[in-house]
């Protein structure tokens, strides 16, 4: 048993206990009611949209506040208190989350995450190659992908939307697209949010990339690891915070580092940066869920660690590496 | 006075249903829209003034708030019109009138925007309302609205007790009356009809209908009555919106990303 138990191994426990939670949460507990939601602004993708849900992603309200709350600002010359304090509130919340998990939502507690990931060990399984990273120069080229999603999508074009400049469906335009929209009310056995809408142009082109995102990120999840999380606008979300967050990844690179490329090769996130020299600094990078991969799969004694506060909760060390790349042999066949 | 009448008889969607038994219905006269327009927390179009169908003299209604708290309200002949809202969340507008031998209650959901009242609506729908009360299990979601096509569940209560193997009456305007049997727990499905004519594109271009659900039940010499009346909306995937089309783009997605996995595999193999 003390063989199976990895950090990894912790981590799907936690990721399919939140994916219940999630999805089927008001089935199990009285959260059907937004008012009963969890936080309401949670800084993963659990969709809102999701009828038994038990709590929902922090872009959806946002995405409503800069529609008819920040708009009004412009329209209707309301005060700033007004216009901003659903927001604020909505930010506030999203923060001190961070404070207490960082980006940790994403690695362990996000459903499409876990969707994601679960595809790519169907994939394995059933013998297709795996592109294990992708090369520096596709990652920079997507990297700003995020950027522009959060900062067209969730704030510009429903704030816009608002004032008058764009028609209603540019309202939430995130939410339109966003594949955990129709993973986690397909999960419930709702199939209504499948559809191409004829309503005019506008919702045709939205529902149309909906639904061919949602395809194409299937298919990639078999091969590639978290196709999705490279652009999702979550992170650049949680990027805003992440120097408040209690959780990090710390390395201490200075003595035994040499730079062996493990901790990029093991990330799912081809954060490259992340084999460079660091002495004791928090390395959390924008694009980081703090999965721990890189912590798991570093051979050096101390060199990686998941730090809470002051507290080191796991290391890397040379037996942590062996078990896990023998169990990781094992898994691959 | 002939605009009073005319409002009266465009505004009320659901007029002379019910079988006599009271039930509220929405009226659409300038007077409540511009005062639920007034009043903000009312969704576009909506108004602040309902009618109460088929009422005796004797009627008498209030508000239940969201915070759980109790407003009078008070009657214009058989309309009225509701206050201000003072915070965000469900509404019930409660009816009830006795005669001789009978008690009749017509109640009715609103969900209005404003400051949350930190209350769940668990609570409102839970707090028993009238001796016999028709119980959506649960109301639809804040933001969201019944939807034609879909189904939903109600409980039948009396006394704050199931009510088995009763009767309940479903109909709308354009629906003739259908009747529902509560099962062993008193609840009871219906899937509201798509029956919605004239419809044009676009969710927002289509006014939203009424359905009323209405029950009765005698316990000694008293029968009581009781209703229960929601709007509810066209349901786009049965118009504008194609499933399949999304179904199709979907697999035109995935084997893009198919297509990808083969030239990455090439591309890996030609080293």
């Amino acid at each position: 048993m003390d063989k199976l138990l990895t950090l990894t191994a912790l981590r799907r426990v936690v990721q399919l206990t939140a994916f219940v939670f999630f999805v089927y949460g008001a089935m199990i507990f009285t959260t059907f009611y937004t008012g009963d939601k969890l936080t309401q602004n949670l800084p993963a993708l659990s969709c809102a949209y999701d009828q038994s849900g038990g709590d929902f992603c922090a872009l959806i309200p946002l995405q409503h506040q800069m529609d008819h709350r920040v708009s009004t600002l412009f329209t209707q010359n309301a005060g700033a208190m007004e216009a901003l304090m659903g927001t604020l509130i909505t930010i506030g919340t999203v923060a001190l989350l961070i404070l207490i998990l960082n980006k940790a939502f994403c690695g362990w507690l996000c459903p499409l995450g876990f969707f994601q990931e679960t595809i790519t060990m169907i994939g394995t399984k059933l013998g297709l190659t795996q592109l294990t990273s992708l090369s520096r120069e596709t990652i920079t080229k997507i990297r700003p992908i995020k950027w522009f999603i959060f900062l067209f999508l969730v704030l510009i074009f429903p704030l816009l939307t608002g004032i008058g400049f764009l028609g209603h469906e540019w309202g939430n335009p995130y939410c339109s697209i966003c594949p955990s929209r129709i993973m986690t009310t397909a999960m419930t056995g709702d199939m209504s949010q499948v559809y191409i809408s004829q309503a005019n142009g506008g919702y045709f082109a939205l529902s149309l990339i909906a639904d061919l995102l949602f395809g194409l990120m299937i298919a990639l999840a078999l091969f590639v690891r978290q196709p999705f999380c490279r652009i999702c606008p979550i992170l650049p979300m949680q990027t805003l915070f992440k120097k408040i967050g209690l959780l990090r990844l710390v390395k201490n690179g200075s003595s035994s580092c040499e730079s062996c490329g493990n901790c990029v090769k093991a990330c799912p996130m081809d954060i490259y940066e992340i084999q460079d020299q660091a002495e004791n600094r928090n390395i959390t990078h924008s694009d980081c869920t703090l999965c721990g991969r890189c912590v798991e799969f570093c051979p050096h004694d101390g060199v990686m660690s998941f730090k809470y506060g002051p507290l080191t909760l796991y290391s890397s060390s040379k037996e942590g590496f062996k078990k896990r790349t023998k169990i990781d042999k094992w898994w691959k066949g | 006075m002939k605009k009073i009448l005319f409002s009266l008889l465009v505004g009320v969607s659901l007029w002379g249903y019910g079988d006599g038994a009271i039930y509220w219905t929405p009226h659409g006269c300038d007077d409540g829209k511009a005062t639920a327009s007034k009043h903000g927390g009312h969704g576009k179009g909506e108004s602040a003034m309902f009618a109460l169908m088929n009422s005796e003299a004797n009627a008498s209604a209030y508000l239940i708030l969201p915070d759980l708290s109790e407003q009078n309200l008070t009657f214009k002949r058989n309309t009225l019109m509701l206050p201000k809202p003072s915070m965000g969340g469900y509404y019930a507008i409660v009816a009830e009138g006795n005669t001789t031998n009978g008690v009749y209650s017509a109640i009715r959901y609103l969900s209005l925007q404003g400051r949350p009242a930190k209350v769940s609506p668990t609570l409102l729908t839970a707090i028993s309302k009238s001796a016999l009360e028709i119980i959506p299990d649960p109301l639809h979601r804040e933001h969201d609205r019944y939807t034609a096509s879909k189904s939903y569940h109600f409980l039948l209560h009396f006394q704050g007790k199931p009510l088995i193997n009763t009767t309940v009456t479903f109909e709308t305007h354009d629906t003739p009356a259908q009747t529902y049997t509560t099962d062993q727990t008193g609840a009871f499905s219906i899937t509201l009809p798509n029956d919605f004519k004239n419809v044009k594109v676009g969710r927002s271009e289509n006014k939203p209908s009424e359905f009323l659900l209405s029950t009765q039940h005698r316990d000694g010499e008293r029968l009581y009555k009781s209703t229960l009346t929601m709007p509810y909306s066209l349901n786009p995937n049965d118009y504008w919106q194609s499933q399949t089309y999304g179904a199709g783009a979907i697999f035109i997605g995935f084997i893009g990303g198919l297509l990808v996995y083969r030239r990455t595999k090439k591309g890996a193999k030609n080293g």
